[in-house]
């Protein structure tokens, strides 16, 4: 567990600024968790989090917010959105950890998969040249980028022979609008 | 037949890797008299990488797409990705419920969104939009003999409040739409589980184990083959199914075909036509013993 907090608290008397954010900004009141544990017990990779979905609710009132940017979940959530949709109360866990995921990044902490992080950006970075994404330019940038030139080398060539690569996928024409979208928002943090 | 005129927003992957989808799809559709526009100049709905980094970004993304849908003078726009139409819905809903957010978003992008079109998935098109009876009545050659998993993923029904289609549990739209194509369809317990797509390429292992429990729930309800409607799910449990076999010393060698294959075979059309020579687990010894080809 997290050095956040001792075996006995008051939870009225905890300052949680997370939790004031979530609801200023997104109007997610964790306060109305019911502590049922539906979201943790659906989750699809909650076997392998450090803190399951419940957890990190609980996180949040009690404003641990340096444990939360800085935990493996944050990274290995699959946003499949099975919290969120069991969730008798309609905590939208998957936003709490976009907004997480957008802080920790701002904040210069160093993602806990690190493929995870480099894989999203890779992709981005794409979209934010050509206005789409060619899934034979992602791979290919992205295996050299990690040192591992021969992962998925015999994927990729049954892939080839099926004739399922197209490496020459079309740009948007007006890509500068596209581009426009990332000078105001994700350029400008990165 | 009916006539219908629908923006279509095919995402990368239809132009790319799931090129067999959107052969399919389109052929199905013109045979169901439904007309798809493609988008004009569409761009990428940055999908998990977006919203993961950047939540205006991945709305300014959406919204542009939107705009287009507008400026096409169309009031309804369908894709056949599971991940797009959660982005593209969620945009839609997220600019129809804040009047601050539209005005944030039309500035952002430089265009008009006055006019917000419906969106729905290519399969709720069909099943609702068509109709059940529609679709059964353009068969030719029900696929009879054939046990189908027909597996929903993650975001084609979830979350509710965004899909708003079939149940986000037990769905069965795609069931009934097999079924009215002469297949029958098995219960089974991870129709809408996660199959570990977005993470495809940067973490293998989840993916391994996640596509793994589907393939061996499949297995165990005793199923022929997978059904799927997102290309993200097709790729992932199609191409990492050998890897998968590997990890957990299973031979499964079960097909993942798109629903709209499926329906083109009903319909009349031959294998070739349909691109199923482009699924890497072959789907054609099935079909064939089935006497489908």
């Amino acid at each position: 567990m997290g050095p956040d907090f001792h075996t006995s608290f008051r939870l009225e008397r905890i300052e949680s600024p997370l939790k004031r954010e979530l609801k200023d900004l997104f109007g997610i009141d964790v306060d109305t968790c019911l502590e049922c544990g539906k979201c943790s017990g659906g989750c699809s990779n909650g076997h392998v989090f450090d803190y399951t979905p419940r957890k990190i609710v609980q996180l949040v009132k009690l404003g641990a917010e340096e444990t939360l940017l800085k935990m493996d979940a944050l990274w290995i959530c699959l946003s499949c959105q099975l919290c969120l949709d069991r969730c008798p109360s309609g905590i939208d866990i998957p936003r709490i950890l976009d907004h997480l995921r957008e802080k920790s990044r701002r904040r210069g902490i160093p993602a806990t998969r690190p493929a995870v992080g480099l894989f999203h950006d890779l992709m981005l970075d794409q979209v934010r040249k050509s206005g789409r994404v060619s899934e034979v330019g992602l791979m290919l940038r992205f295996n050299v980028a990690t040192g591992q030139y021969l992962n998925d080398a015999g994927l990729g060539w049954k892939m080839f022979l099926k004739g399922k690569l197209h490496p020459f996928s079309p740009s948007v024409k007006s890509v500068k609008e596209v581009r426009r979208l990332f000078e105001e928002s994700y350029g400008k943090k990165t | 037949m009916i006539g219908m005129d629908i923006a279509y927003y095919p995402g990368c992957s239809l132009h790319g890797i799931a090129r067999e989808y959107g052969r399919s799809t389109a052929l199905v559709c013109r045979r169901l008299g439904i007309r798809l526009h493609e988008i004009d100049d569409w761009n990428c709905c940055g999908a998990t990488a977006a919203h993961s980094l950047d939540h205006e970004l991945t709305l300014g993304l959406s919204a542009r797409n939107l705009s287009i849908v507008n400026r096409m003078n169309l009031d309804r726009v369908t894709t056949p990705c599971a991940g797009c139409f959660s982005r593209l819905k969620g945009c839609s809903l997220a600019l129809g419920n804040s009047h601050e957010t539209r005005e944030r978003l039309e500035k952002r992008i430089e265009s008009t969104l006055a006019k917000l079109p419906e969106v729905a998935h290519l399969l709720q098109v069909l099943v609702e939009w068509i109709g059940i009876k529609g679709l059964a009545d353009a068969v030719s050659r029900p696929l009879s003999g054939l046990r189908l998993a027909a597996y929903y993923g993650c975001l084609l029904t979830r979350p509710r409040a965004v899909a708003r289609f079939d149940d986000p549990e037990q769905p069965t739209s795609m069931d009934r739409l097999l079924r009215a194509m002469g297949a029958d369809t098995v219960l089974w317990s991870h129709k809408a589980e996660c199959c570990g797509g977005a993470f495809a390429a940067a973490q293998t292992g989840i993916v391994v184990d996640l596509g793994g429990q589907v393939l061996e729930a499949a297995r165990q309800a005793g199923a022929d083959a997978l059904v799927v409607a997102c290309p993200m799910c097709q790729v992932n449990l199609d191409s990492r199914q050998e890897a998968i076999e590997e990890a957990r010393g299973v031979r499964y060698n079960m097909p993942v075909i798109y629903f709209t294959q499926l329906m083109g075979l009903a319909y009349g059309f031959s294998g070739t036509q349909m691109a199923l020579d482009k699924l890497l687990v072959s789907p054609l010894p099935l079909l064939g013993h089935k006497g489908l080809l």
